[in-house]
């Protein structure tokens, strides 16, 4: 089928603009100038990861227009200085090259991907500090655990739901999990900071991260598509 | 596997996107995904915690430019050493290109086109007929609703929230600000006021310098006894803009109990996690009777 064929070539570069209806039926244009009718076949453009993993370097301006303001909060949220931030934010977009072709837009949003491997680096980067911290001055330490700002601030649809989701749980479980996944701390550093016990502290964070899982719909090849027309 | 084996993978599997495992741990995980197809699981968890981390990112900031451009730069670099620069893109872009237009087809004008026209303009007169009568009705309607509406209720300002926390609870924890580290806090005076059974609170200052929101913010901070230390808990990011008396809500992000001290510090707009306590506004610490 032509239209199949056309596909993969259509597939790099394919914006809303450049599709019309007409009688019903969609058309594309294609890179060539030619006109195509989706016939049977479904045209699904490609994801800005998609397009690295195929080595578009055209792409890497738009995943750093895209998600470079997000790298780039998350970095200076979590870790204290500029110099780091700036640091993680550069290696955090080479991991991003790297594990470009492991994206599945059938699990998650790409922005969710992109912030899981963010997440990555900058929790490896805050262990670091926080060994060399308490091998210093605890008293020279002013940390917190993890902050909301109103949810109006926020920017990207992701987060939203994501704040939705977190305020379905029980509050202990909401406070384990900010405590361990954005402030980086391990489950016996909360069990001695709140004064609950370990196995409390466990069974808090086990059911609410799977909980905000189920919310999200995260991981499900059959659920959310990033994409599709 | 059993039904145990499986639990207790998922459990490694959780505590791993959390809060990451320790050395046993990581052993117990690679013994039991052995034969195992966790890795799926493995991924959604840690793209559940990735999501519940950007719920608490707050604001989204650009990027500075200069870190833009050397990621690009190191992005060129990357691709080139990984040889993918010649792939599919460029030979669908070396391609020539042709302007892209629409299929128009203009058959010649028919009776039913003259037909369709005419049964167009007839829906028109008919549509402008129906708008004027809506419009009255719903002018009726709007008075009606005028009649019915209670005068609105005005919200309480901060300051009236304040004094009626420090009269109806029974709870309230009072501190004074003094002077932090800045130079510009010496003229800080006021107080703080916390109910722990109400979970609220208000700041009060006289003196705190206004601000450029651009460029920095005010962040509270709360020593509870014992708990957290030494991680306070956020109470929340301000703002002062106007000189006088300030009045603040505080806005802990988790439950606060017996507060033993009150700080403010000076950051970036939005805020830190960690602050690095170089330029601390103004302490409160609560006196203990």
């Amino acid at each position: 089928m032509p239209g199949l064929a056309a596909a993969s070539v259509l597939t790099r570069n394919f914006y809303a603009a450049d599709a019309k209806s007409t009688d019903g039926e969609w058309k594309f244009r294609t890179d060539s100038g030619s006109l195509l009718s989706t016939d049977n076949c479904r045209f699904v453009s490609q994801t800005i990861l998609q397009r690295i993993a195929d080595g578009d370097q055209s792409a890497v301006q738009d995943c750093i227009k895209s998600y470079g303001g997000l790298v780039w909060s998350l970095a200076r949220r979590m870790l204290r200085n500029t110099e780091d931030a700036e640091d993680a934010v550069q290696e955090i977009f080479l991991d991003v090259w790297k594990n470009a072709e492991r994206f599945d837009p059938a699990q998650a949003s790409e922005t969710t991907f992109v912030a899981m491997i963010a997440r990555r680096r900058l929790i490896d980067r805050i262990r670091h500090v926080q060994r060399r911290i308490s091998a210093d001055s605890l008293d020279e330490i002013l940390a917190e655990p993890s902050t909301r700002d109103d949810k109006v601030l926020q920017t990207n649809v992701e987060a939203r739901e994501a704040a939705k989701a977190l305020d379905q749980l029980r509050p202990e479980q909401r406070q384990v999990l900010q405590l361990s996944i954005v402030h980086g701390l391990s489950h016996q550093e909360i069990a001695d900071a709140t004064g609950l016990p370990l196995g409390t502290v466990k069974t808090h964070a086990r059911r609410g991260i799977i909980q905000v899982r189920e919310i999200l719909g995260l991981g499900e090849t059959a659920g959310r598509k990033e994409v599709s027309v | 596997m059993t039904n145990n084996m499986e639990e207790k993978l998922l459990d490694l599997l959780c505590d791993q996107a959390a809060s990451g495992l320790n050395e046993d741990e990581r052993l117990q995980l690679e013994k039991l995904s052995a034969g195992a197809n966790s890795d799926m699981d493995a991924q959604s968890l840690e793209l559940a915690a990735a999501a519940i981390m950007m719920a608490e990112m707050g604001a989204i900031e650009a990027m500075p430019s200069h870190l833009e451009a050397s990621i690009a730069a190191a992005a060129g670099k990357y691709f080139t050493a990984k040889g993918s620069e010649s792939s599919i893109h460029e030979s669908i872009h070396d391609q020539p290109t042709k302007a892209f237009k629409w299929q128009e087809t203009r058959p010649s004008r028919s009776f039913f086109d003259w037909f369709g026209w005419a049964i167009a303009a007839a829906a028109c007169v008919a549509l402008i007929g129906t708008f004027i009568y809506e419009q009255n009705r719903i002018g009726d309607l709007q008075a009606k609703v005028m009649q019915l509406t209670p005068t609105p209720v005005v919200e309480e300002t901060l300051a009236q929230k304040r004094d009626r926390l420090k009269k109806e609870a029974a709870d309230v924890t009072r501190a004074e600000w003094t002077k932090g580290n800045v130079k510009d806090s010496e003229g800080v005076m006021g107080e703080v006021v916390w109910s722990d059974e109400k979970q609220e609170g208000y700041m009060t200052f006289r003196g705190l310098p206004v601000n450029d929101a651009n460029k920095e913010a005010y962040q509270l901070w709360i020593f509870e006894d014992g708990k957290l230390e030494p991680h306070p808990k956020d109470g929340g990011v301000f703002n002062v803009s106007s000189d006088g008396e300030v009045v603040v809500a505080i806005k802990a992000k988790l439950k606060t109990n017996a507060p033993k001290a009150f700080a403010v510090t000076i950051e970036k707009p939005g805020g830190v996690v960690v602050s690095d306590r170089t330029k601390i506004a103004a302490l409160a610490p609560v006196k203990t009777a």
